[in-house]
Protein backbone atom coordinates (compact mmCIF):
# COMPACT_ATOMS: atom_id res chain seq x y z
CA UNK A 1 0.00 0.00 0.00
CA UNK A 2 0.77 3.85 -0.83
CA UNK A 3 2.58 5.40 2.13
CA UNK A 4 0.73 8.73 1.80
CA UNK A 5 2.78 10.38 5.03
CA UNK A 6 5.29 10.61 2.71
CA UNK A 7 3.68 12.63 0.39
CA UNK A 8 1.61 14.88 3.12
CA UNK A 9 5.11 15.44 5.24
CA UNK A 10 6.68 16.54 2.13
CA UNK A 11 4.18 18.12 0.29
CA UNK A 12 5.96 22.07 0.45
CA UNK A 13 9.08 19.88 -1.50
CA UNK A 14 6.66 18.41 -3.69
CA UNK A 15 4.67 21.02 -4.99
CA UNK A 16 7.78 23.29 -5.35
CA UNK A 17 9.31 20.68 -7.49
CA UNK A 18 5.77 20.99 -9.43
CA UNK A 19 5.84 24.35 -9.71
CA UNK A 20 9.23 24.29 -11.24
CA UNK A 21 8.72 21.81 -13.41
CA UNK A 22 5.96 23.56 -14.98
CA UNK A 23 7.44 26.64 -15.25
CA UNK A 24 10.35 25.15 -17.24
CA UNK A 25 7.80 23.35 -19.29
CA UNK A 26 6.03 26.15 -19.75
CA UNK A 27 9.17 28.61 -20.73
CA UNK A 28 10.78 25.71 -23.04
CA UNK A 29 7.55 24.85 -24.45
CA UNK A 30 7.18 28.68 -25.92
CA UNK A 31 10.94 28.98 -26.81
CA UNK A 32 11.04 25.76 -28.62
CA UNK A 33 8.04 26.34 -30.49
CA UNK A 34 9.07 29.92 -31.57
CA UNK A 35 12.69 28.81 -31.80
CA UNK A 36 11.50 25.63 -34.09
CA UNK A 37 9.12 27.28 -35.82
CA UNK A 38 11.49 29.66 -37.43
CA UNK A 39 14.19 26.89 -37.93
CA UNK A 40 11.62 25.15 -39.68
CA UNK A 41 11.02 28.50 -42.03
CA UNK A 42 14.85 28.29 -42.43
CA UNK A 43 15.11 24.67 -44.05
CA UNK A 44 12.39 25.75 -46.90
CA UNK A 45 12.95 29.24 -47.14
CA UNK A 46 14.44 30.13 -50.69
CA UNK A 47 17.70 31.03 -49.80
CA UNK A 48 20.56 28.28 -49.43
CA UNK A 49 22.54 29.53 -46.30
CA UNK A 50 19.18 29.91 -44.16
CA UNK A 51 18.52 25.97 -45.75
CA UNK A 52 22.16 25.08 -44.44
CA UNK A 53 22.14 26.68 -40.84
CA UNK A 54 18.43 25.11 -40.31
CA UNK A 55 19.58 21.66 -41.61
CA UNK A 56 23.09 21.65 -40.03
CA UNK A 57 21.12 22.84 -36.64
CA UNK A 58 18.19 20.41 -36.78
CA UNK A 59 21.07 17.14 -37.74
CA UNK A 60 23.16 17.88 -35.10
CA UNK A 61 21.00 18.27 -32.18
CA UNK A 62 18.46 15.79 -32.76
CA UNK A 63 21.40 13.23 -33.16
CA UNK A 64 22.81 13.69 -29.72
CA UNK A 65 21.61 13.21 -26.32
CA UNK A 66 19.95 16.14 -24.12
CA UNK A 67 22.34 15.18 -21.38
CA UNK A 68 25.42 16.38 -23.47
CA UNK A 69 23.73 19.47 -24.23
CA UNK A 70 22.96 20.57 -21.00
CA UNK A 71 26.28 19.70 -19.77
CA UNK A 72 27.83 21.75 -22.38
CA UNK A 73 24.96 24.43 -21.48
CA UNK A 74 26.14 24.42 -17.54
CA UNK A 75 29.67 22.79 -17.16
CA UNK A 76 31.23 23.87 -20.56
CA UNK A 77 29.89 27.65 -21.25
CA UNK A 78 31.43 28.79 -17.69
CA UNK A 79 34.93 28.30 -19.41
CA UNK A 80 33.83 30.74 -21.71
CA UNK A 81 32.89 32.73 -18.59
CA UNK A 82 29.10 32.25 -19.39
CA UNK A 83 27.45 31.38 -15.74
CA UNK A 84 24.08 30.15 -15.81
CA UNK A 85 22.27 28.49 -12.83
CA UNK A 86 20.79 25.03 -13.21
CA UNK A 87 17.67 26.00 -13.86
CA UNK A 88 18.28 28.82 -16.28
CA UNK A 89 20.75 26.14 -18.08
CA UNK A 90 18.10 23.34 -18.04
CA UNK A 91 15.45 25.87 -19.73
CA UNK A 92 18.07 26.56 -22.37
CA UNK A 93 19.23 22.96 -23.02
CA UNK A 94 15.19 21.47 -23.14
CA UNK A 95 14.65 24.57 -25.61
CA UNK A 96 17.66 24.10 -27.97
CA UNK A 97 16.76 19.97 -27.96
CA UNK A 98 13.00 20.24 -28.64
CA UNK A 99 12.70 22.98 -30.72
CA UNK A 100 14.98 20.58 -33.40
CA UNK A 101 12.15 18.27 -33.13
CA UNK A 102 9.71 21.19 -33.36
CA UNK A 103 11.22 22.08 -36.73
CA UNK A 104 11.15 18.75 -38.43
CA UNK A 105 7.07 18.96 -37.11
CA UNK A 106 6.39 22.17 -38.72
CA UNK A 107 8.85 21.21 -41.91
CA UNK A 108 6.76 18.45 -42.79
CA UNK A 109 3.11 19.91 -42.07
CA UNK A 110 3.92 23.13 -44.05
CA UNK A 111 5.36 20.59 -47.09
CA UNK A 112 2.34 18.95 -46.49
CA UNK A 113 0.46 21.82 -47.64
CA UNK A 114 -0.36 21.35 -51.11
CA UNK A 115 1.90 23.51 -53.50
CA UNK A 116 -1.00 24.97 -55.11
CA UNK A 117 -1.97 27.04 -52.04
CA UNK A 118 1.20 28.60 -52.57
CA UNK A 119 1.00 29.34 -56.09
CA UNK A 120 -3.13 30.88 -55.22
CA UNK A 121 -1.15 32.87 -52.86
CA UNK A 122 1.96 34.38 -54.60
CA UNK A 123 -0.07 34.69 -57.78
CA UNK A 124 -2.32 37.10 -56.37
CA UNK A 125 0.78 39.23 -55.51
CA UNK A 126 0.97 38.05 -51.40
CA UNK A 127 4.87 38.31 -51.21
CA UNK A 128 6.76 34.73 -49.56
CA UNK A 129 6.55 35.92 -45.75
CA UNK A 130 2.60 36.89 -46.21
CA UNK A 131 2.04 33.97 -48.02
CA UNK A 132 3.69 31.88 -45.30
CA UNK A 133 1.61 33.38 -42.17
CA UNK A 134 -1.75 34.41 -43.78
CA UNK A 135 -2.07 30.93 -46.12
CA UNK A 136 0.45 28.36 -45.39
CA UNK A 137 1.04 28.29 -41.76
CA UNK A 138 -2.44 28.44 -40.56
CA UNK A 139 -2.67 25.28 -42.74
CA UNK A 140 0.09 23.49 -41.41
CA UNK A 141 0.05 24.08 -37.69
CA UNK A 142 -3.39 21.92 -38.16
CA UNK A 143 -1.43 19.12 -39.78
CA UNK A 144 1.51 19.67 -37.24
CA UNK A 145 -0.84 19.89 -33.79
CA UNK A 146 -0.28 15.98 -33.38
CA UNK A 147 3.34 15.40 -33.68
CA UNK A 148 3.64 19.24 -31.84
CA UNK A 149 1.40 17.64 -29.27
CA UNK A 150 4.34 14.29 -28.84
CA UNK A 151 6.98 16.46 -28.34
CA UNK A 152 5.04 19.12 -25.68
CA UNK A 153 5.06 15.40 -23.91
CA UNK A 154 8.17 14.44 -24.56
CA UNK A 155 9.64 18.00 -23.33
CA UNK A 156 7.13 17.81 -20.24
CA UNK A 157 8.93 14.34 -19.17
CA UNK A 158 12.67 15.51 -20.15
CA UNK A 159 12.85 18.26 -18.03
CA UNK A 160 13.68 15.60 -15.60
CA UNK A 161 16.78 15.38 -16.47
CA UNK A 162 17.46 19.19 -15.08
CA UNK A 163 17.67 17.07 -11.94
CA UNK A 164 21.55 16.46 -12.60
CA UNK A 165 21.76 20.53 -12.50
CA UNK A 166 20.21 20.79 -9.29
CA UNK A 167 17.14 22.99 -11.01
CA UNK A 168 15.06 22.18 -8.06
CA UNK A 169 12.58 20.73 -10.46
CA UNK A 170 9.99 17.55 -9.67
CA UNK A 171 12.63 15.01 -10.06
CA UNK A 172 14.84 16.63 -8.24
CA UNK A 173 12.84 17.19 -5.60
CA UNK A 174 12.16 13.23 -5.68
CA UNK A 175 15.37 12.42 -4.76
CA UNK A 176 16.07 14.84 -1.98
CA UNK A 177 12.72 13.51 -0.17
CA UNK A 178 14.05 9.46 -1.02
CA UNK A 179 17.38 9.79 0.44
CA UNK A 180 16.65 11.55 3.41
CA UNK A 181 13.71 9.25 3.99
CA UNK A 182 14.93 6.13 2.72
CA UNK A 183 11.69 5.76 0.76
CA UNK A 184 12.26 4.81 -2.60
CA UNK A 185 9.33 3.08 -4.41
CA UNK A 186 6.86 5.48 -2.96
CA UNK A 187 8.43 8.65 -3.55
CA UNK A 188 8.85 8.00 -6.91
CA UNK A 189 5.43 6.99 -7.37
CA UNK A 190 4.40 10.04 -6.37
CA UNK A 191 6.84 11.89 -8.54
CA UNK A 192 5.38 10.11 -11.29
CA UNK A 193 1.60 10.92 -10.40
CA UNK A 194 2.75 14.64 -10.40
CA UNK A 195 4.18 14.09 -14.52
CA UNK A 196 1.03 12.76 -14.89
CA UNK A 197 -0.90 15.79 -13.94
CA UNK A 198 1.06 17.72 -16.15
CA UNK A 199 1.27 15.41 -18.92
CA UNK A 200 -2.13 14.11 -18.92
CA UNK A 201 -3.97 16.93 -19.54
CA UNK A 202 -1.93 18.03 -22.40
CA UNK A 203 -2.55 14.85 -23.85
CA UNK A 204 -6.54 15.44 -23.83
CA UNK A 205 -6.02 19.38 -24.76
CA UNK A 206 -4.12 17.93 -27.92
CA UNK A 207 -6.54 15.71 -28.89
CA UNK A 208 -9.46 18.53 -28.20
CA UNK A 209 -7.20 20.57 -30.60
CA UNK A 210 -7.14 18.11 -33.07
CA UNK A 211 -10.73 17.37 -33.01
CA UNK A 212 -11.64 21.30 -32.91
CA UNK A 213 -9.64 22.38 -35.48
CA UNK A 214 -10.25 19.42 -37.98
CA UNK A 215 -13.99 20.93 -37.86
CA UNK A 216 -13.15 24.14 -39.66
CA UNK A 217 -11.91 22.29 -42.75
CA UNK B 1 0.10 43.50 -73.68
CA UNK B 2 1.55 40.37 -73.23
CA UNK B 3 4.35 39.91 -75.45
CA UNK B 4 6.38 36.27 -75.86
CA UNK B 5 9.75 36.15 -78.49
CA UNK B 6 11.40 33.43 -79.37
CA UNK B 7 10.95 32.25 -75.79
CA UNK B 8 12.22 28.80 -75.14
CA UNK B 9 12.20 26.46 -71.77
CA UNK B 10 13.92 23.62 -70.57
CA UNK B 11 13.48 21.38 -67.85
CA UNK B 12 16.80 19.90 -67.90
CA UNK B 13 16.90 18.26 -71.55
CA UNK B 14 13.55 18.33 -71.91
CA UNK B 15 12.51 21.42 -74.49
CA UNK B 16 8.98 22.35 -72.90
CA UNK B 17 8.66 25.51 -74.84
CA UNK B 18 10.76 26.07 -78.37
CA UNK B 19 10.51 29.49 -79.80
CA UNK B 20 7.42 30.81 -78.60
CA UNK B 21 6.26 34.13 -80.70
CA UNK B 22 3.21 35.32 -79.30
CA UNK B 23 1.28 38.48 -79.05
CA UNK B 24 -1.84 39.20 -77.02
CA UNK B 25 -3.33 42.24 -77.14
CA UNK B 26 -5.88 44.32 -74.68
CA UNK B 27 -9.15 42.51 -74.65
CA UNK B 28 -8.47 39.57 -76.58
CA UNK B 29 -9.45 36.44 -75.14
CA UNK B 30 -6.94 33.65 -76.36
CA UNK B 31 -7.48 30.14 -75.93
CA UNK B 32 -4.68 27.70 -76.08
CA UNK B 33 -5.37 23.92 -76.72
CA UNK B 34 -3.39 21.26 -77.83
CA UNK B 35 -2.72 17.38 -76.03
CA UNK B 36 -1.87 17.15 -72.63
CA UNK B 37 1.87 17.35 -72.13
CA UNK B 38 2.39 20.06 -74.83
CA UNK B 39 3.16 22.65 -72.72
CA UNK B 40 0.19 24.87 -72.61
CA UNK B 41 -0.46 24.80 -69.13
CA UNK B 42 3.47 25.43 -69.06
CA UNK B 43 2.71 28.79 -71.38
CA UNK B 44 -0.03 29.76 -69.52
CA UNK B 45 2.52 29.82 -66.03
CA UNK B 46 5.15 31.57 -67.67
CA UNK B 47 3.02 34.38 -68.01
CA UNK B 48 3.15 35.83 -64.45
CA UNK B 49 6.31 34.03 -63.64
CA UNK B 50 5.00 30.48 -61.63
CA UNK B 51 7.43 29.14 -64.09
CA UNK B 52 10.44 31.00 -65.26
CA UNK B 53 12.11 30.74 -69.13
CA UNK B 54 15.06 29.62 -69.86
CA UNK B 55 15.62 31.92 -72.98
CA UNK B 56 13.96 34.85 -74.94
CA UNK B 57 11.74 37.62 -73.47
CA UNK B 58 8.58 37.66 -72.44
CA UNK B 59 7.28 41.39 -71.65
CA UNK B 60 3.83 42.41 -70.30
CA UNK B 61 2.76 45.95 -70.96
CA UNK B 62 6.31 46.62 -72.02
CA UNK B 63 8.03 44.95 -68.39
CA UNK B 64 10.15 42.39 -68.28
CA UNK B 65 8.51 38.96 -66.69
CA UNK B 66 11.97 37.45 -65.74
CA UNK B 67 14.19 40.29 -65.11
CA UNK B 68 15.89 40.80 -61.77
CA UNK B 69 14.27 44.84 -61.78
CA UNK B 70 11.11 43.44 -62.22
CA UNK B 71 9.04 43.96 -58.72
CA UNK B 72 7.16 40.25 -59.55
CA UNK B 73 4.73 40.95 -56.89
CA UNK B 74 3.33 44.44 -58.31
CA UNK B 75 3.62 42.40 -61.43
CA UNK B 76 1.04 39.19 -60.77
CA UNK B 77 -1.21 41.95 -58.72
CA UNK B 78 -2.66 43.03 -62.18
CA UNK B 79 -2.82 39.60 -63.45
CA UNK B 80 -5.58 37.02 -61.95
CA UNK B 81 -5.33 33.51 -61.66
CA UNK B 82 -7.65 30.52 -61.90
CA UNK B 83 -6.34 26.98 -61.66
CA UNK B 84 -7.67 23.65 -62.09
CA UNK B 85 -8.31 22.32 -58.49
CA UNK B 86 -9.40 26.13 -57.23
CA UNK B 87 -6.78 26.42 -54.65
CA UNK B 88 -9.55 28.13 -52.25
CA UNK B 89 -8.11 28.81 -48.90
CA UNK B 90 -9.95 26.18 -46.49
CA UNK B 91 -9.36 27.95 -43.66
CA UNK B 92 -10.48 31.12 -44.52
CA UNK B 93 -14.25 31.97 -45.35
CA UNK B 94 -15.48 32.74 -49.53
CA UNK B 95 -15.26 35.99 -47.81
CA UNK B 96 -12.21 36.04 -46.32
CA UNK B 97 -10.38 34.10 -49.44
CA UNK B 98 -11.49 37.31 -51.68
CA UNK B 99 -10.63 40.00 -49.14
CA UNK B 100 -7.09 38.56 -48.66
CA UNK B 101 -4.75 40.24 -51.60
CA UNK B 102 -6.71 43.50 -51.49
CA UNK B 103 -6.52 44.08 -48.07
CA UNK B 104 -2.76 42.86 -47.73
CA UNK B 105 -1.64 43.64 -51.23
CA UNK B 106 -3.11 47.09 -52.21
CA UNK B 107 -3.65 47.86 -48.62
CA UNK B 108 -7.59 48.42 -49.34
CA UNK B 109 -9.94 48.63 -45.76
CA UNK B 110 -11.57 45.78 -45.15
CA UNK B 111 -14.89 47.53 -45.57
CA UNK B 112 -13.86 48.29 -48.79
CA UNK B 113 -12.47 45.25 -50.02
CA UNK B 114 -15.59 43.62 -48.37
CA UNK B 115 -17.72 45.41 -50.33
CA UNK B 116 -15.81 44.50 -53.38
CA UNK B 117 -15.86 41.16 -52.54
CA UNK B 118 -19.89 40.85 -52.38
CA UNK B 119 -19.99 43.03 -55.48
CA UNK B 120 -17.91 40.23 -57.35
CA UNK B 121 -19.87 37.02 -55.43
CA UNK B 122 -23.18 38.39 -56.45
CA UNK B 123 -21.24 38.86 -60.27
CA UNK B 124 -20.39 35.09 -60.20
CA UNK B 125 -23.98 34.13 -59.02
CA UNK B 126 -22.93 33.24 -55.21
CA UNK B 127 -23.52 36.09 -53.01
CA UNK B 128 -25.33 33.72 -50.66
CA UNK B 129 -22.30 31.54 -49.77
CA UNK B 130 -20.08 34.71 -48.52
CA UNK B 131 -19.85 33.19 -44.78
CA UNK B 132 -19.44 29.50 -45.59
CA UNK B 133 -16.06 27.88 -46.19
CA UNK B 134 -14.81 26.20 -49.13
CA UNK B 135 -15.17 22.68 -47.99
CA UNK B 136 -19.29 23.38 -47.67
CA UNK B 137 -19.35 24.54 -51.98
CA UNK B 138 -19.63 22.51 -54.86
CA UNK B 139 -16.62 22.47 -57.31
CA UNK B 140 -18.43 24.87 -59.68
CA UNK B 141 -19.32 27.19 -56.56
CA UNK B 142 -15.78 27.05 -55.67
CA UNK B 143 -14.23 27.52 -59.00
CA UNK B 144 -16.45 30.52 -59.37
CA UNK B 145 -15.21 32.09 -56.00
CA UNK B 146 -12.12 31.48 -56.96
CA UNK B 147 -12.59 34.02 -60.16
CA UNK B 148 -14.40 36.18 -58.38
CA UNK B 149 -10.88 36.24 -55.98
CA UNK B 150 -8.98 36.83 -59.03
CA UNK B 151 -11.03 39.71 -60.20
CA UNK B 152 -11.06 41.58 -57.05
CA UNK B 153 -7.85 42.93 -57.61
CA UNK B 154 -9.26 44.45 -60.88
CA UNK B 155 -6.41 42.80 -62.84
CA UNK B 156 -5.64 43.77 -66.67
CA UNK B 157 -5.12 40.09 -67.28
CA UNK B 158 -6.99 36.50 -66.32
CA UNK B 159 -5.31 33.57 -66.33
CA UNK B 160 -7.35 30.40 -66.44
CA UNK B 161 -5.47 26.83 -66.45
CA UNK B 162 -7.70 24.37 -66.95
CA UNK B 163 -10.42 26.40 -65.20
CA UNK B 164 -13.13 23.27 -65.74
CA UNK B 165 -11.61 20.06 -65.97
CA UNK B 166 -11.85 18.67 -62.40
CA UNK B 167 -15.64 19.84 -62.51
CA UNK B 168 -18.61 17.08 -63.03
CA UNK B 169 -19.89 17.82 -66.12
CA UNK B 170 -23.20 19.27 -64.75
CA UNK B 171 -21.41 22.57 -63.32
CA UNK B 172 -18.87 23.23 -66.13
CA UNK B 173 -22.03 25.50 -67.20
CA UNK B 174 -22.09 27.51 -64.68
CA UNK B 175 -18.49 28.44 -65.08
CA UNK B 176 -18.42 28.73 -68.51
CA UNK B 177 -21.18 31.31 -68.33
CA UNK B 178 -19.17 33.32 -65.54
CA UNK B 179 -16.18 33.11 -68.00
CA UNK B 180 -17.95 34.17 -71.03
CA UNK B 181 -19.50 37.35 -69.40
CA UNK B 182 -16.09 38.48 -68.54
CA UNK B 183 -14.92 37.87 -71.89
CA UNK B 184 -18.11 39.78 -73.41
CA UNK B 185 -17.19 42.67 -70.57
CA UNK B 186 -13.63 43.30 -72.43
CA UNK B 187 -11.25 41.65 -69.82
CA UNK B 188 -8.13 40.65 -71.95
CA UNK B 189 -8.41 36.62 -70.86
CA UNK B 190 -5.81 33.82 -71.80
CA UNK B 191 -7.20 30.35 -71.27
CA UNK B 192 -6.11 26.83 -71.41
CA UNK B 193 -9.17 23.84 -72.13
CA UNK B 194 -10.33 21.55 -73.18
CA UNK B 195 -14.14 23.14 -73.61
CA UNK B 196 -14.09 23.46 -77.69
CA UNK B 197 -17.92 24.83 -77.33
CA UNK B 198 -16.35 27.74 -75.37
CA UNK B 199 -13.05 27.99 -77.67
CA UNK B 200 -15.50 28.26 -80.67
CA UNK B 201 -18.02 30.76 -79.22
CA UNK B 202 -15.79 32.98 -77.09
CA UNK B 203 -12.03 33.30 -78.22
CA UNK B 204 -11.05 35.93 -81.01
CA UNK B 205 -8.20 32.85 -81.27
CA UNK B 206 -7.38 29.70 -80.84
CA UNK B 207 -3.25 28.91 -80.37
CA UNK B 208 -2.71 24.91 -80.98
CA UNK B 209 0.32 23.97 -79.21
CA UNK B 210 1.82 20.41 -79.97
CA UNK B 211 5.56 19.23 -78.11
CA UNK B 212 6.54 22.52 -77.36
CA UNK B 213 5.72 24.41 -80.60
CA UNK B 214 2.76 26.99 -81.66
CA UNK B 215 1.52 25.30 -84.74
CA UNK B 216 -1.08 27.20 -85.29
CA UNK B 217 -2.65 30.75 -84.24
CA UNK B 218 -6.05 31.35 -86.54
CA UNK B 219 -9.59 32.72 -85.21
CA UNK B 220 -11.55 29.94 -84.19
CA UNK B 221 -13.70 29.57 -87.72
CA UNK B 222 -10.81 28.67 -89.31
CA UNK B 223 -8.93 27.07 -87.14
CA UNK B 224 -12.21 24.72 -85.92
CA UNK B 225 -13.24 24.71 -90.15
CA UNK B 226 -10.03 24.16 -91.51
CA UNK B 227 -7.17 23.59 -89.42
CA UNK B 228 -3.71 24.08 -91.76
CA UNK B 229 -1.31 21.76 -89.60
CA UNK B 230 -2.01 17.99 -89.56
CA UNK B 231 -1.48 17.55 -86.21
CA UNK B 232 -4.04 19.79 -85.28
CA UNK B 233 -6.90 18.09 -87.98
CA UNK B 234 -5.88 14.81 -85.56
CA UNK B 235 -6.16 16.31 -82.27
CA UNK B 236 -9.97 17.89 -83.44
CA UNK B 237 -11.12 14.34 -85.35
CA UNK B 238 -10.34 12.87 -82.09
CA UNK B 239 -11.62 15.06 -79.58
CA UNK B 240 -15.39 15.40 -82.29
CA UNK B 241 -15.58 11.52 -82.89
CA UNK B 242 -15.66 9.91 -80.12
Amino acid sequence: MLDFTILSENMDMFMEGFKTTLFVSFLALISSFVLGTILAIFRIAPIKPLNWIGGIYVEFIRNIPILIILFFIFTGLPVLGIRLSGFTAGTIALTVYTAAFIAEAIRAGIMAVPKGQTEAARSSGLNYVQTMWYVILPQAIKIVIPPLGNQFINLVKNSSILTIVAAGELMYQGDLISSRTFVTFDVYIFVAIFYLIITIPLSLGVNYLEKHLAKSN
Amino acid sequence: MIHFENVNKHYGDFHVLQNINLNIKKGEVVVIIGPSGSGKSTLLRCINRLETISTGSLKINDVEVNSKKTDINKLRKNIGMVFQHFYLYPHKTVLENIMLAPVKVLGKSKEEAKKTALYYLEKVGIPDKANSYPSQLSGGQQQRVAIARGLAMSPEIMLFDEPTSALDPEMIGEVLDVMKNLAREGMTMVVVTHEMGFAREVADRVIFIDKGQILEDANPNEFFTAPKEERAKLFLSRIFNH
